[in-house]
């Protein structure tokens, strides 16, 4: 598929600081791409650099065929962009912001459109301050797209959010892929990058840790796992079953959770032995890893899997 | 509609949806030529009436005050929220922005101008300005001199809080000892060397001496002073004004 934006070993320092180190990725036209990452790992840094509103160290940046340094007047109709901060005069109605930026983007009309899509038509004469969280992140998303941009950038556009909002600002974003938008979006939210982000590029000091579909990154992580209580299963019984790798026993909850290179088998001789014995086995679950557990494990471990 | 209008008319209802900086800029400055008229306004002041000395300072004072807080103080405001940053991230000129600022900000203070001029009649037997058109040439001297001065000040300023506490020391310093408020006579002399740094100085000379003795280009070193200060304010805003308040 057709590359849009594209960047090659790109470094920005702030004074001694290194904020992102020798990032290399591509965003592919048409999909919902993930810049994840723990705060201060340099999400925001990267997508203003590719917004053009942050002047790169070294690298190159190439966004819709162009850099956004020199040709960001240029770039700057083409691309949308949606701001983590607040940041629309509080005292400015909504309609009001509305019919300014369409000004700005010479868009006839104001985007009835999105703010159908948004669900904002009966707030048109309340003021930015004065809407909810989960309202100003639709208004400032009705902004960013209201003159049909060909890339969205959204820094952590559910921050703050309600789940309910959370999954409205979703679906959103996945209906504004489905017409052909390009997405970058970043999060520190790992649930919303599994269930949002075509493929997430995982971020942390700066330097690139992962990049692929979040589902294959998930099929990666060492961190399957079954999980169950029980009141009397003894501890030595469990560490001895075959194929064991690990267990993480909580004492108050009698929860275990058994880590292992074969969960069919494993579970197999937990279980015999449970029926030998006469323990008690309840909540048996076979647990997948998420981002989450493989986000702990960068964190805790710093090393590529 | 433009862009550029569009922002203009809209900075405009923001600034009357702002009951504080309405109070400040329209009704602080009428009960100040109130409380001061109900003291002076019998004394003679070297010949002229009280309000004839008074309204065109506090004309002066407004400049200043539009000049640095809804200007200076506003725009600070937006550069920590991200307003300005916002902007940068589409086609809208930056120029364009401090240009509908500026014509937001005349508009507001010739609004307020000319509720002192009437309110000075009303109450005080204010006559109109000798040299009417020295006196808007005047007045279009100050404001091309100090929106610039007050932008550049209020730049240095991390945030908007900072930016109100800059913008309120130059207020105060210049209503009292720029002749705005207590004639300079009143004064020990070191004051009155004081006074002639402060920019205010020169427009409240300027504007009285338009409304009462003698036109303009009999005035020129005070238009050459206010000329000078927008000079360098334009160069230095141009090289330290910024749109955000974080590092590129």
């Amino acid at each position: 598929m057709e590359e849009v934006i594209s960047v090659k070993a790109l470094s920005k320092n702030y004074g001694p600081k290194k904020a992102v180190n020798n990032l290399s990725f591509s965003v592919k036209k048409g999909e919902i791409f993930g810049i994840i990452g723990p705060n201060g790992a340099g999400k925001t840094t990267t997508i203003e650099i590719m917004e053009g509103l942050r002047k790169k160290s070294s690298g190159e940046v190439s966004v819709l065929g162009m850099d956004p340094e020199q040709d960001r007047k240029k770039l700057n109709g083409k691309i949308g962009v949606q701001f983590q901060a607040t940041s629309i005069q509080k005292k400015m109605k909504v309609k009001e912001a509305l019919s300014l930026f369409s000004a700005i983007y010479n868009q006839k009309s104001s985007g009835d459109h999105m703010l159908k899509l948004l669900g904002l038509e009966d707030k048109m004469d309340t003021y930015f301050d004065d809407l909810s969280g989960g309202q100003k992140q639709r208004l400032t998303l009705a902004l960013a797209t209201l003159h049909q941009p060909e890339i969205v950038f959204l820094d952590e556009p559910s921050m703050g959010l309600d789940p309910h909002a959370r999954r409205e600002m979703w679906n959103i974003i996945r209906a504004l892929r489905d017409e052909g938008t390009t997405i970058v979006v970043t999060t520190h939210y790992m649930e919303e990058a599994e269930k949002l982000c075509d493929r997430v590029a995982m971020i942390y000091n700066g330097e690139l840790r992962a990049l692929d579909e979040p589902a294959r990154l998930v099929e990666d992580v060492s961190a399957h796992y079954v999980s169950f209580r029980s009141p009397d299963f003894p501890l030595d019984e469990l560490r001895a079953l075959p194929g064991i790798v690990k267990v993480e026993q909580d004492m108050e909850a009698d929860a275990y959770k058994i880590y292992t290179e074969n969960l069919q088998e494993t579970s197999f001789h937990l279980f015999k032995n449970a029926q030998e014995g006469s323990y008690h086995i309840a909540d048996f679950k076979f647990e997948r890893g998420t981002l989450d557990d493989l986000f702990v494990h960068y964190l805790e471990g710093g090393q590529t899997a | 509609m433009t862009a550029l209008w569009q922002l203009t008319k809209l900075e405009t209802k923001m600034f009357f949806r702002d009951k504080l900086q309405v109070f400040w800029t329209f009704l602080f400055p009428v009960l100040m030529i109130w409380l001061f008229g109900s003291m002076f306004k019998n004394e003679s002041m070297g010949g002229f009436n009280f309000a004839s000395l008074y309204v065109p300072s506090w004309i002066g004072v407004n400049i200043v005050t539009t000049a640095f807080f809804t200007l200076g103080t506003v725009l600070s405001g937006y550069r920590e929220t991200g307003v300005l940053r916002r902007y940068q991230s589409t086609p809208l000129a930056p120029w364009k922005i401090l240009f509908a600022h500026t014509i937001q900000g005349t508009v507001i203070f010739a609004f307020s101008a000319v509720v002192l001029v009437v309110f000075g009649m009303l109450v005080f037997d204010l006559h109109m300005p000798e040299y009417l058109g020295s006196t808007v040439l005047a007045l279009l001297v100050s404001i091309i001199s100090f929106f610039p001065f007050a932008l550049f000040l209020t730049s240095l300023a991390k945030n908007v809080g900072t930016a109100a506490a800059i913008s309120s020391l130059f207020l105060n310093l210049m209503l009292f000892l720029s002749g705005a408020t207590f004639p300079l006579e009143m004064m020990p002399e070191v004051l009155q060397y004081v006074a002639k740094v402060l920019p205010l100085y020169y427009v409240i000379e300027l504007l009285r001496a338009t409304w009462n003795t003698s036109p303009i280009w009999e005035n020129m070193t005070s238009v050459y002073v206010l000329l000078g200060i927008s000079i360098v304010s334009v160069v230095l805003s141009s090289k330290f004004f910024r749109w955000s308040g974080k590092d590129e």
